[in-house]
């Protein structure tokens, strides 16, 4: 895993898909490719009542990434940091690692006519600024940070909710 | 981009494009951002082909707002860049416009086919070529007439340059490119399918043209469509020059060459014909007749001499340009029953040729190199065999012998090739002690063809070539008079039709601007590229199996005996098989940018083309492709113009280029929605390479939707439920 870890509270989420627009907005992409997704999974019945939930999903930025081992031409590559990323000028398009993610993360962009991920937009954390999809999201229920750096609320709600009080 | 970069741009459109890239990447301030960059999409569609002469005023423009208005130094600088660009090279940038064609490739959308580039008219060929293959005889003739009004001529005896240079020639032999065009042609003369293009109102200016061959009657059809008066004027009595009394008919019949003049008659152009230049008319009477612009052609129709004794003193030596000229003139009388023809070039042939079939018993041609070193070309050489004329090789005629007025013999001398001069031939040396008496009673010279200066020595101010050719600018073909041109063989020395061809429209195109006032370009024209087809679809199968067809041939007892066209045409199913083995070159430049993807990148190696290297071609076999082949697309994904493309259809993966099918790979399917992920080839390359992460290649494959949905979906249920 990455040193850093991207989290969405999903219950705040309400799927407006900010997201989405602002990270295509920042990679300058065509109609087609979405580096990160908002996918609903639902609705279905829970307690009797409908719920839907909305799940983000960028890229998990894996510890051994398949993308980089089926990729034969050297352009997708991890840093240091963890960050796995596609060098635009080794891609040459054979889509092996769309083909070899287990999670759909690496996209077509077919006006360029290569492969496009999300790099946690390392060149914004590069200088010290947050992902474009966590700086746009409405209900702040995005977290960007290092992995010791994040917020418990999902660990303090799921205390509050089985907490009762006499 | 670098210096380095950069240097290696010869277009001046792409290295201005590059050039205002580069001080893109460092501007920062978003309204000149948006200028910068409207500018490269203007640069852009002019380097595409897509522009109009419109584009010239609005690139103005907006350069100059930039340089008015721009916030920083660089988007100014790219502004001024743009401006001095226009200002130096507009021709350039016009050039692209109107031709979509960069004669230096780096504008790769537009590269030109190495045949269109090697014809002197720059005839779209590979077009023409396509549309005979899909059997629009009609469309191609129109095409080719756009860039010459001979196609029929040229189909029949056109030296094709073009040919020598086919890439297809790389591979096994090159397309029979003037034998198409004389297919197309025939067909439709034939069919009557000839037709002008509409003619310009108008001009009310008169233009003279001096001599009737292919150079001149070039130019009296473009400046007739362009809208002037024009007149052309010849000594014989009729039209069509060197094509008409220099080519025998068994090559090109009389017809064609009417057939083809008549279409330029009905432009309009008046013939005076049987009229001398010199002798019944005078450049000074042109130009109180009311011309206002004369075009020299009147070729070079007088012959060199041997200058070896007794060459002046019998009426049976004779120069075969004489020979010719009277045959085809209607003087149908042998010659003499033993000829030697001197020189081993097509004229040469041509009289050889003519004898026999005259009736001359043997006919000999004398050359002083060997068979190798003959200007003449091979299928001709072929031709002339079959129909008994004989050769004798390495030998010089030194003395022409007689008595009593009557040729009797020639004597010759054998000679040995010595090393080769600074030109690279072989001189031959006479052996001495080697003469020798060959029997004949007529000699046939054929030895080079000179300018005949007699009209024109009227003219004092005319400059003339250490060859004895008028002088005249390349590019314009003016001369060194105000308002004279000059074009054809009386520029060049004896040449081919082609040639004389493209400079009758250069030609055209100058008097054109003289006339209106224009100034004059300063490089010479680009080839126009016509349109781009879609492909011929074929597979590479056929596209390998192919072969050039025969022509086929009269036989040879006729051959001897008439003046019947020898070559009889391709049939119809051979001509459109023959446009299917065409490599489209127009699309496919042959950057080897898939050969480097496949081989260099993806290390799968599957694409044997080695007719892109043009100093060491290697094997090239299309077939050979879908042994390798992985349908993983790169090739088609790095093409830079689409000539590789892949495509889905029909539970397919088909691979190809130009048309020409190379891959064809049955689909998966991924199992959740069904929509195609690729061929099981493909997924059992990446399976190899995730050979540590996997160890049998998982029976359920998916799409990336899926496979987001999927796993998004197992995440909720393995989430503790939020209440």
């Amino acid at each position: 895993m990455s040193q850093y870890y991207l989290m969405q509270d999903a219950k705040r989420c309400i799927a407006c898909r900010a997201c989405e627009v602002v990270c295509k907005i920042n990679k300058g992409l065509p109609k087609g490719p979405k580096p990160c997704e908002v996918v609903i999974v639902g609705p279905k019945f829970i307690s009797g009542l409908p719920k839907a939930f909305f799940k983000f999903m960028p890229c998990f930025h894996c510890e051994k990434p398949w993308c980089i081992a089926a990729c034969p031409t050297g352009a997708m590559q991890k840093r240091d940091d963890g960050i796995v990323y596609v060098d635009e000028t080794l891609c040459v398009g054979c889509k092996a690692c769309m083909s070899a993610c287990p999670w759909g993360v690496p996209q077509w962009n077919a006006e360029k006519r290569k492969v496009v991920k999300c790099d946690y937009c390392m060149d914004r954390v590069d200088k010290g600024l947050l992902p474009a999809c966590v700086t746009i999201c409405v209900t702040k229920c995005l977290y960007f940070g290092k992995a010791d750096e994040i917020p418990s609320v999902r660990r303090e709600r799921a205390a509050r909710t089985t907490a009762y009080f006499e | 981009m670098s210096d380095k970069e950069t240097l290696n741009i010869k277009c001046e459109v792409a290295l201005t494009r590059a050039e205002v890239k580069a001080l893109l990447d460092r501007i920062a301030h978003p309204r000149c951002r948006m200028f910068v960059e409207e500018i490269i999409a203007l640069i852009d569609d002019i380097s595409w082909g897509r522009a109009e002469l419109k584009h010239m005023d609005a690139l103005r423009k907006l350069a100059r707002t930039i340089v008015d208005e721009g916030e920083c130094d660089e988007c100014i600088r790219a502004g001024m860049k743009v401006l001095d660009a226009l200002d130096q090279f507009a021709e350039v940038f016009i050039s692209h416009i109107e031709t979509r064609n960069c004669p230096t490739a780096d504008c790769t959308k537009l590269a030109p086919s190495p045949c269109q580039m090697a014809c002197p008219a720059g005839l779209d060929i590979p077009s023409y070529v396509t549309l005979i293959g899909m059997g629009h005889d009609e469309e191609a003739i129109e095409i080719i007439r756009e860039d010459n009004p001979f196609p029929w001529v040229c189909g029949l005896v056109c030296t094709h340059p073009c040919e020598f240079v086919c890439v297809r020639g790389r591979i096994d032999t090159p397309i029979a490119i003037r034998d198409l065009k004389g297919f197309a042609a025939e067909r439709v003369m034939a069919k009557g399918g000839y037709k002008n293009p509409p003619k310009a109102p108008p001009k009310g200016k008169k233009v003279a043209i001096i001599g009737a061959g292919p150079a001149g009657l070039t130019a009296a059809y473009y400046l007739a469509l362009k809208g002037y008066d024009v007149t052309v004027i010849d000594a014989l009595p009729v039209a069509g020059g060197m094509m008409m009394v220099g080519i025998p008919r068994y090559r090109l019949p009389r017809e064609v060459i009417d057939r083809e003049v008549d279409m330029i008659r009905e432009l309009g152009v008046e013939f005076r014909l049987n009229t001398r230049l010199g002798r019944d008319i005078t450049i000074e009477d042109l130009k109180d007749q009311g011309f206002e612009a004369i075009l020299i052609a009147i070729g070079a129709h007088s012959s060199y001499k041997l200058n070896i004794p007794g060459e002046d003193d019998y009426p049976q030596v004779i120069s075969a340009i004489d020979f010719l000229r009277r045959v085809a003139l209607g003087e149908r009388i042998k010659p003499g029953r033993k000829v030697a023809i001197i020189g081993g070039g097509n004229v040469a042939i041509d009289a050889a040729r003519t004898c026999i079939r005259l009736g001359c018993e043997k006919v000999t041609m004398v050359y002083r190199r060997s068979r190798a070193e003959m200007p003449a070309h091979e299928e001709e050489v072929l031709q002339a065999e079959e129909e008994g004329v004989d050769f004798l090789f390495l030998t010089i005629p030194v003395e022409v012998r007689g008595s009593g007025g009557r040729v009797e013999s020639l004597r010759c001398v054998r000679t040995v090739l010595g090393p080769p001069d600074e030109k690279g031939r072989r001189q031959p040396i006479p052996v001495e002690g080697s003469e020798y008496d060959l029997p004949v009673d007529c000699v046939i010279t054929a030895i080079g063809q000179v300018v005949n200066k007699e009209g024109l020595t009227e003219l004092p101010d005319l400059k003339w070539s250490r060859r004895g050719t008028i002088q005249v600018n390349t590019v314009t073909m003016e001369t060194s008079i105000t308002g004279v041109f000059a074009a054809g063989d009386v520029v060049t020395g004896p040449a081919t039709v082609i040639e004389a061809i493209g400079a009758g429209k250069r030609a055209a195109e100058a008097i054109d601007r003289y006339l209106q006032g224009l100034p004059q370009p300063k490089r010479p024209p680009v080839p126009v590229r016509r349109r781009q087809l879609p492909f011929l679809r074929t597979t590479a199968n056929q596209k390998m199996r192919l072969q050039r067809p025969k022509m086929p041939l009269l036989n040879c007892d006729r051959r001897r005996i008439t003046f019947q066209q020898v070559e009889l045409g391709f049939a119809e199913e051979d001509a459109r098989r023959e446009a299917y083995r065409c490599l489209r070159c127009d699309v496919c430049r042959r950057c080897g940018k898939c050969v480097e993807v496949c081989r260099d990148r993806m290390k799968v190696d599957a694409l044997p083309f080695g007719h892109f290297d043009f100093d060491h071609p290697v094997e090239t076999d299309f077939r050979k492709v879908a042994e390798k082949c992985i349908l993983c697309g790169s090739c088609a994904y790095n093409c830079p113009n689409d000539a590789m493309q892949v495509e889905e259809v029909n539970g397919e993966r088909i691979l190809s280029i130009c048309g020409t099918e190379l891959n064809r790979l049955k689909l998966e399917y991924c199992s959740e929605c069904g929509a195609p992920i690729g061929p099981e080839r493909y997924h059992d390359f990446i399976f190899k390479r995730l050979k540590d992460f996997i160890d049998v290649s998982p029976n359920v494959k998916l799409c990336i939707d899926c496979a987001r949905k999927k796993s998004a979906k197992k995440q909720d249920e393995t989430m503790p439920p939020v209440m």
